[in-house]
């Protein structure tokens, strides 16, 4: 089959074409998106924090490994994650409490917002652990 | 198209729905703590098996590590039901998709709790 023959589904009039999606939308795919990804890193959180039952030189030096600043600045993304899921989520229990849904819009430009400088917050906090070279801190 | 427009809640359940919330706001503050704990107040500090065995001498770090554990498991699964409801994957086989996820999340809380013995002993 051709790939045009998917234009309908996802083609620029298509309901999948980014500008047609709906803030409202937008939300509820970043909720999903963010959402597998932090449960892939619990997983994964568990099975690094395991590596103490080998013996504990195998943590430890796992935990030099995550100290590094690539490292450190995949937890700034983590952490972006988290901000996104939280702050969208508060806006989902005011909507069940009934509360703002006529202004759903709004809500979440204004949780997007309050992420926004938690996320500033959370790059300030990696700042030194990520650009600083380790002998200058 | 009727039955995309069903409310997940309904196919969920209200329990599960109940629950989502409730853990939510658990792990608003849960995760709040734990994140200042780990990066704030101990920003820099070396992370070793003895100096996580120092923290865990206090028992509030056991109830918090807990009860963010269990928290987290059971936001992450029934997270992933809705998810898989939402693209009416496994509506018809809702129990046995229920049964998996209970024997996931316990056995993954069991492991939880037996990786932090290390620690303790430590």
């Amino acid at each position: 089959m051709k790939l045009s023959g998917f234009k309908w589904l996802f083609g620029r009039n298509s309901e999948f074409w980014p500008t047609n999606i709906k803030t409202g939308m937008w939300a509820w795919i970043g909720h999903r998106v963010t959402g597998l990804i932090l449960v892939a890193y619990i997983f994964m959180h568990l099975s690094f924090l395991s590596q103490a039952m080998l013996g504990a030189d195998k943590f430890d030096s796992l935990m030099e490994v995550t100290a590094q600043p690539l490292m450190v600045f995949l937890d700034f993304l983590l952490i972006c994650a988290v901000i996104f899921h939280a702050m969208n989520g508060l806006r989902i229990i005011l909507f069940d409490m009934g509360i703002g849904i006529r202004h759903q819009k709004v809500i979440f430009w204004i949780s997007m917002a309050i992420a926004a400088v938690l996320v500033v917050a959370a790059f300030w906090a990696i700042w030194d652990l990520v650009f600083v070279p380790a002998e200058a801190v | 198209m009727a039955e995309h427009t069903i409310a997940t809640s309904r196919v969920g359940g209200t329990w599960p729905w109940f629950l989502q919330r409730l853990t939510a706001v658990l792990l608003l503050v849960f995760i709040t703590l734990h994140l200042f704990i780990a990066h704030f107040w101990h920003v820099g500090e070396e992370i070793s098996v003895d100096s996580v065995s120092e923290r865990l001498r206090d028992v509030a770090y056991i109830v918090v590590d807990l009860g963010m554990l269990v928290s987290v498991i059971f936001h992450a699964l029934n997270g992933l039901r809705t998810v898989l409801f939402d693209f009416d994957m496994f509506v018809k086989r809702k129990k046995m998709l229920d049964i998996g996820l209970l024997v996931l999340g316990i056995a993954t809380t069991v492991w939880g709790i037996v990786i932090l013995l290390p620690f303790l002993e430590g």
